[in-house]
């Protein structure tokens, strides 16, 4: 399958219509910088995968390669389509016709299947291009400067597709169920561990109860007697713990019964001892003295207060005498009569008088001071017998308080006991009340013996039952790492599958780098970068992730050791021999985008060489080249005849700035057996 | 080995026609095919070569200046091949090829078999690398390796059968 023709329209700098013709044989497209060269190749790569991979990384200002696939300069073009023809030996014909508007007229897969052959790689088409069209700027960068593991991923793809890679993901799928499966199996198998232990421990739970089974019938006898019956007739084991329950519930008081009794019983022994009765005797004596001491001190309080207010009475009357005594004693007789009563007094009987009326007065008033003290003192005397009743009565209440704790607690003793259907007497007999909770208690364990020894005989019946359960799941266990042992043997060969596939696959490309090898070597020695360095080979490693690795002389890597020149020639024989190795790639057309800058003359001429002995296997070639002198000797070195003919197209830029064709040539093909008949004529001659 | 021998066949597998020019006390074999015409010098040893080849190559072309003017285009396309026997060769031979007035040169001093002459000749030559990528036979390399699964399941492996089916294949112990 080659190339036909090409129809660009509207797309980047072609804003006319451009029909380029391919040469069977080979094309050489000619002109200077920016005139719409590579844009040829763009457009040819853009027609079989929609795109430009020479542009896929570059963006900026929020620009892409989408912005600029289509025309923006000036004028508007008359559609925007690109459009691939190829055709194949037999003349049968493949079109491609991309538009702007509605894209592809042919799919992915109708490109694919005419385009290649066999086993394609995966992303074929871009592989196709990528391995077909060798660029300028991608010669180093998609050979020697590649990683190791890119440039073995490039071989690898080269050598199309394998069986064993899709096998490989085949079985990582079964391999991923696989693993599935053995982590059910996992799962179930500790499950089942579990559940074993879990029978195990009720097993063995269930026999250490039976071993404790007494007499069965005694239980069964006392339960009936303190829980009653089922409703068939039967002992009831729930019935029985519940009445284990409210005889415990009741014990408890039981026992504060008891406590109360016994406090009563103190209380009362205290009341009724010697001691306590004396102090009552002593109590109420001095209480009864209290009382008749008060009284009497009362009474003499009243008594002193009679005594004073007549006292202050007639003291009130001697107050008024003596101030009429000082007024009559001021005034003096009063024409020989005394001014207070008229009575006619000499001088002296009057002041005898006067004085004798004063010594009466004094008088009175002592009276009435010593009336007063003893007030005081009867008032001081009763407060006394009253503080002397308080401490009687409060020493009386005291211990009239003790028989009224006694009486309470005797009260309350009984209440309880009523309460505990007991007999309210024993409240003043605390023995025998603790004989009684004694009864009680001895009921309560036997109880509970009972129950125990029912429980061990239930649990004997259902030894049997945990024994035919931990059977089971034994057996489950058992069939749980049966699956268990096959899931880990099913995983075993899955991881095994997924490895031979790994390391066949890794065989296989080995073997097929193996294989082009020789053609590397060959293209190299006939590139020829170094003078001294005349071979190159190559070595993998790596077992999951593989590395290829380019040396030459003594293990030197020309990456590192070769001028830039050097390295793009060297990095040519490698683009070469990865392009001719595809053994699925039924297109053959070999692009070159400018192959020969910062070459020298001499590896220039050396890769116009290599072309032409590509041209000699009837390969296309399709070569852009800046320099016109290099178009020359590529269409003078290349094979061209009737059949595969060469065709020269130089293009330039418009006046409109729009790429056209500046000239077509078809390049004739030479004369044969010129040389020949000169020799033999020279020679004859 | 006869080097002009092993020319002649070199030349003739590769598509060319030759023939043995007569003119100079050494061998000279003439070729040509559509696109290329050339003379092969063979000279005695390295510094017969390198003495001679500039002589040779100027006697030859004089001799066949007519016939390569009216040549046209191909007359751009002249080699001049100097082949002589030897161990290696020096940079003084080597140098000749960078010498591009008039032809294209080839200069070896190297030649001791006939694929020193096949070598010498690669520039004029057809790929000869022709990359056999033997079928990979992935299928039977893997049933030959898992030989501890069974037969049945390695079918299963290779047909359309789910993964989930041959997964459960795996667990059977099939």
């Amino acid at each position: 399958m080659k190339l036909e023709f090409i129809e660009i329209c509207g797309f980047r700098g072609f804003r006319n219509h451009v029909r380029i013709e391919f040469g069977a044989g080979f094309t050489v497209i000619a002109g200077r910088n920016g005139v719409g060269k590579s844009t040829v190749f763009d457009a040819v790569e853009f027609a079989i995968t929609g795109g430009i991979a020479k542009y896929s990384v570059e963006k900026a200002a929020k620009e892409s390669l989408s912005d600029y696939l289509w025309w923006r300069g000036d004028g508007v073009p008359e559609a925007h389509f690109v459009a691939l023809s190829f055709v194949d030996d037999e003349g049968v014909r493949f079109r491609i016709r991309r538009t702007r508007e509605s894209g592809s007229d042919t799919s992915e897969q109708q490109i694919v299947s005419m385009l290649c052959v066999g086993t394609a790689p995966e992303l074929a088409l871009t592989q196709l291009c990528r391995t077909s069209i060798i660029r300028d700027e991608w010669i180093a960068a998609l050979s020697l400067d590649l990683t190791e593991t890119e440039r073995f991923d490039l071989v690898r793809s080269s050598l199309g597709g394998q069986e064993g890679l899709d096998f490989s993901s085949r079985a990582q799928r079964i391999a991923s169920s696989v693993g599935e499966a053995h982590s059910r199996s996992e799962a179930e198998y500790s499950s089942s561990r579990l559940a074993l232990s879990r029978e195990v421990a009720a097993l063995s739970e269930a026999m250490d109860v039976a071993s404790r089974a007494g007499d069965v019938s005694s239980a069964m006898r006392l339960i009936a007697e303190v829980a009653g019956e089922g409703d068939g007739g039967q002992v009831d084991i729930e019935m029985a713990r519940a009445a284990l329950v409210s005889r415990r519930a009741q014990i408890s008081d039981f026992a504060r019964a008891m406590a109360l009794v016994q406090e009563a019983s103190d209380l009362k022994k205290k009341i009724s001892s010697f001691d306590e009765m004396r102090r009552r005797a002593e109590a109420e004596a001095m209480l009864v003295a209290a009382i008749g001491a008060m009284s009497s001190a009362e009474r003499a309080l009243e008594e002193a207060k009679g005594r004073y207010l007549v006292e202050e009475k007639a003291n009130v009357q001697a107050s008024s005498l003596a101030v009429l005594i000082d007024h009559g004693a001021s005034l003096g007789l009063h024409d020989g009569a005394c001014p207070l009563c008229a009575a006619p007094r000499s001088e002296d009987e009057f002041e005898d008088g006067i004085e004798l009326a004063r010594e009466r007065l004094r008088k009175a008033s002592d009276e009435v001071a010593l009336a007063r003290e003893n007030l005081k003192q009867a008032d001081e005397a009763n407060k006394a017998a009253h503080r002397e009743y308080a401490r009687a009565d409060e020493q009386w209440n005291e211990i009239n308080e003790l028989s009224s704790r006694f009486r309470t607690k005797e009260q309350e003793s009984v209440d309880l006991l009523i309460r505990l259907n007991l007999d309210p007497a024993l409240s003043d007999k605390p023995d025998a009340l603790e004989g009684q909770f004694q009864i009680a208690r001895e009921l309560i364990i036997q109880l509970e013996r009972a129950i125990l020894t029912l429980e061990a005989s239930l649990a004997v019946s259902r030894i049997s039952e945990l024994q035919a359960r931990v059977e089971i799941a034994r057996s489950a266990l058992d069939l749980a790492a049966e699956r268990l042992s096959r899931s880990q043997g099913a995983l075993s060969k899955a991881r095994e599958i997924e490895r031979q596939a790994k390391r066949i696959n890794g065989e296989i490309v080995d073997e097929r780098l193996a294989a082009i090898s020789p053609l590397l070597n060959e293209l190299y020695q006939r590139l020829r970068p170094h003078a001294d360095w005349r071979t190159i080979e190559y070595s993998i490693r790596g077992d999951v992730r593989r590395f290829l690795s380019l040396k030459v002389g003594e293990g030197l890597n020309p990456q590192f050791v070769f001028s830039s020149g050097q390295r793009r020639a060297a990095g040519l024989a490698f683009l070469l021999s990865v392009y001719i190795a595809r053994s699925w790639a039924r297109w053959k057309t070999l692009l070159l985008d400018d192959p020969v800058q910062h070459i020298d003359d001499f590896r220039a001429l050396n890769l116009v060489e290599v072309l032409g002995a590509l041209r000699l296997e009837g390969r296309q070639i399709v070569c852009a080249v800046e320099d016109t002198a290099l178009a020359d000797l590529m269409c003078r070195r290349l094979l061209s005849n009737t059949e595969q003919q060469g065709r020269r197209y130089d293009l330039d830029l418009g006046p409109d700035g729009a790429t056209v064709v500046a000239s077509t040539s078809d390049i004739s093909p030479a004369p044969m057996g010129l040389l020949r008949v000169a020799s033999d004529s020279q020679l004859s001659a | 080995m006869d080097i002009q021998t092993q020319v002649e066949i070199t030349l003739r597998e590769g598509g060319y026609e030759t023939w043995l020019y007569r003119g100079l006390p050494h061998p000279v074999i003439g070729f040509e095919d559509p696109t290329v015409v050339g003379f092969v010098h063979i000279f005695p040893s390295e510094e017969a070569l390198v003495e001679n080849w500039r002589a040779s190559q100027l006697s030859v072309l004089n001799r066949h200046a007519a016939a390569l003017r009216a040549a046209g285009t191909k007359s751009w396309n002249v080699y001049s091949v100097f082949l002589a026997p030897g161990v290696r060769t020096s940079r003084q031979a080597a140098r000749i090829e960078e010498d591009f007035t008039m032809t294209r040169k080839i200069a070896r001093a190297s030649i001791r078999t006939s694929e020193d002459v096949v070598r010498a000749l690669l520039p004029l030559m057809a790929v000869r690398s022709k990359p056999r990528l033997l079928d990979a036979d992935f299928e039977g390399r893997m049933k030959a390796r898992l030989k501890d699964v069974s037969p049945a399941t390695l079918n299963a492996l290779f047909s359309d059968a789910s993964p989930d089916d041959v997964a459960l294949m795996l667990g059977e112990g099939a």
